[in-house]
């Protein structure tokens, strides 16, 4: 136990720092309900930095501590997957990669070169053809796409499949970690700023408390994607997984209240990373599916404990 | 950064399991009804003090006071351990986790050498006088007085909600030498002093808990002050930060999670409503635990102590509260005569946001020191 970084990763989390700090800024004017960060995506493609998991002394923690890092920025861009779980795939499969979902549209699909597909149980691969794929307008803070029917899809073994979904889960994890980070940030911020009755909204306790409650789940979540990053266990994924999208579910209910208003407008950007969270609350199942793959993992052998 | 226990810890945290397997006896979940307990005090002597003959009671303690110069994750694998098992060293973890260190810091060396030889034999009970009827939270509002009258301090007032009073040798006591917040000073207080009377509180806790405690007219010597007059809030903070991870309560709601989803499994009873709950209290009772051990890393690392302690504090609570809403939900019958140890759990876990500060002020905390919102005027 070591809470840490090391020398490798104090590198790494320098240099990602650096690379994140041209992309803080919300642009004044943006489109729609996303803001997609494509000079990001370069960046991180020039930098090599989708590979960190690949190398040794970084591994697959450094690698969710970058995508918790780069969560928080308001720019959105496809490297939680490409980060986390493509080092995990047997064999070349570029990125960048999107979810099917049981035939639902996903994150990022309509520009994905691969596309896992499941569908209940099964997990399946494939490498859309740009006609095979079409943009789906959202209110989700991702670019969303949809993958035509009649696409051949390469069946995986359920070995991979279940590595396939811890590697999901653990992206997901620190994903939703940093998105939640920011959103108690700028409610901080505005709690902070905004004053009522004649003193700042944070000075009240009901918010106050509410608040601090929100705190302490985005770090709890936090802490269970970076362990299960580390320990690459299916049941620290699967808990990881719940513990985020249960904490969303939270988070974002008390924070889009708490800035009343304001946060309702398109001009104000809570929502760039609240209507991320909204999009990862429902994948792999759910809360549902993550407490099934928690028994599963979890409670299979009470006596381990 | 990592998330293995080195193979030091691992063999420690075997070895304290084999202690367990071999020292609690075969009736233990019967008699683990609280650590308060008449039958668990009386336990805890004889079971504390071969922890410390197999040097496990206090390692985490200086050698030159019983013990080997452990880190501080000795002291967390132990407190794990002990709490998952229902807390056989009974009240006597107050001893080890904070009365010793703080006579050690603070101490005369005449308190030190009178007290802390018998906590690291395991010999001695402690009991901590804080709360008092209209004291809970606001607890530099505190009326117990100790008036200095010549070379003695008499002592009048009353203590409620005190733990392990009614077994305890000595109280670490704080009491009122002058008006306001730097008028409290710490006492230490022999518990067989002429003047004090203990009486048990029954409670939602189970027997023997928590009582209440009135001083009259009781007389020490003013060799008993503790530190110096007024200085009880500088000891104070400096026992919350020795404090600061609290009980890992998260270690037995967690085993009684696990014990509790394999009767419903056993029954066919554990459905996806059960599943649902069992996995959201399991993953709040993991944060909770990656939180103090955040803790003890900065410990280990002589950081200040942070608000970073209210919220790892709060996820405990909350993990707690989880995994009993779980039991009470989905096994009931738990409660009405069917385990004994998860009935204990139960009661005990009631207080997991009360006892050694309200969940609120650890709130509050959160908000002003670790997100610095602007302070409630008042």
């Amino acid at each position: 136990m070591d809470f840490t970084l090391n020398a490798d990763q104090a590198t790494l989390a320098t240099a990602i720092d650096s690379l994140a700090a041209r992309f803080e800024t919300v642009p004044t004017n943006y489109d729609g309900f996303t803001l997609f960060g494509r000079d990001l995506e370069q960046e991180l493609e020039n930098g090599e930095f989708f590979d960190i998991a690949l190398v040794p002394e970084l591994g697959p923690l450094s690698a969710a501590l970058a995508v918790e890092r780069l969560s928080r920025l308001p720019y959105t861009a496809e490297f939680a997957l490409s980060m986390l779980f493509r080092p995990h795939l047997s064999g070349e499969w570029p990125r960048p990669i999107a979810i099917v979902e049981n035939g639902r549209p996903g994150r990022f699909v309509a520009t994905a070169k691969t596309i896992l597909v499941i569908d209940g149980e099964n997990v399946g691969i494939t490498q859309p053809s740009p006609d095979e794929i079409e943009p789906v307008e959202s209110i989700f803070a991702y670019p969303m796409g949809r993958l035509k029917t009649g696409v051949t899809i390469t069946p995986l073994p359920a070995s991979e499949a279940a590595i396939v979904r811890k590697w999901i889960r653990v992206a997901l994890a620190a994903e939703a970690s940093g998105l939640l980070h920011t959103a108690i940030a700028m409610t901080v911020e505005y709690l902070t700023v905004r004053h009522q009755f004649g003193r700042p909204l944070g000075t009240f306790q009901a918010l106050q408390h509410r608040l601090a409650e929100c705190t302490v789940l985005a770090g709890g979540v936090r802490w269970l994607a970076l362990r299960a990053a580390w320990t690459a266990d299916d049941g620290d994924a699967a808990l990881a997984a719940l513990h985020a999208q249960e904490s969303a579910t939270r988070v974002i209910y008390d924070v889009h209240q708490m800035h009343g208003g304001i946060g309702v407008t398109l001009e104000y950007p809570l929502h760039l990373w609240t209507y991320r969270l909204k999009a990862l609350i429902s994948e792999l199942g759910g809360r549902g599916g993550q407490a099934s793959a928690v028994a599963q993992h979890c409670f299979g052998s009470a006596s381990s404990y | 950064m990592e998330f293995d226990w080195d193979a030091e810890q691992q063999g420690f945290r075997a070895k304290l399991r084999a202690f367990i397997a071999e020292n609690l006896p075969a009736d233990w979940e019967n008699l683990a009804h609280g650590p308060g307990t008449s039958e668990q005090s009386i336990f805890s002597k004889k079971f504390c003090g071969e922890l410390a003959k197999a040097g496990l009671l206090v390692p985490h303690w200086p050698k030159r006071w019983g013990g080997s110069d452990a880190d501080a994750w000795s002291q967390f694998i132990l407190a794990e351990e002990m709490w998952a098992v229902g807390e056989p060293r009974g009240g006597q973890y107050m001893n080890v986790n904070w009365i010793g260190p703080t006579l050690m810091r603070f101490g005369s060396e005449e308190q030190q050498q009178r007290y802390i030889p018998p906590m690291a034999r395991g010999e001695t009970i402690w009991c901590q006088g804080f709360s008092e009827p209209e004291s809970g939270s606001d607890l530099a509002s505190l009326r117990t007085r100790a008036e200095k009258d010549g070379n003695i301090y008499r002592i009048n007032g009353r203590k409620i909600w005190t733990s392990y009073a009614g077994h305890a040798d000595t109280c670490f006591l704080l009491a009122r030498t002058a008006p306001g917040r730097g008028g409290m000073s710490i006492l230490l207080l022999p518990m067989n002093t002429p003047g004090i009377t203990v009486r048990e509180i029954p409670s939602l806790i189970g027997r023997g808990d928590i009582h209440e405690v009135l001083f009259e007219d009781v007389e020490v010597p003013v060799s008993a002050l503790f530190g110096t007059e007024g200085q009880a809030w500088e000891i104070a903070r400096s026992v919350l930060a020795l404090e600061r991870a609290g009980i890992p309560r998260f270690a037995l709601a967690g085993r009684m999670l696990h014990r509790a989803v394999t009767e419903l499994k056993k029954a066919g009873r554990f459905g996806n409503g059960a599943i649902g709950q069992a996995a959201r209290a399991y993953a709040a009772c993991e944060a909770a635990r990656l939180y103090s051990c955040q803790i003890i890393d900065q410990r280990k690392r002589g950081l200040p102590p942070g608000p970073d302690g209210s919220v790892a504090r709060f996820a405990t609570v909350t993990a707690e509260r989880l995994a009993t809403e779980f039991i009470v939900e989905h096994l009931p019958e738990a409660l009405a005569g069917g385990d004994v140890m998860l009935l204990s759990h139960h009661q005990r876990a009631i207080v997991a946001g009360i006892s050694s500060g309200a969940a609120e002020i650890q709130l509050n905390l959160i908000a002003t020191e670790f997100l610095r919102l602007p302070r409630e005027p008042r």
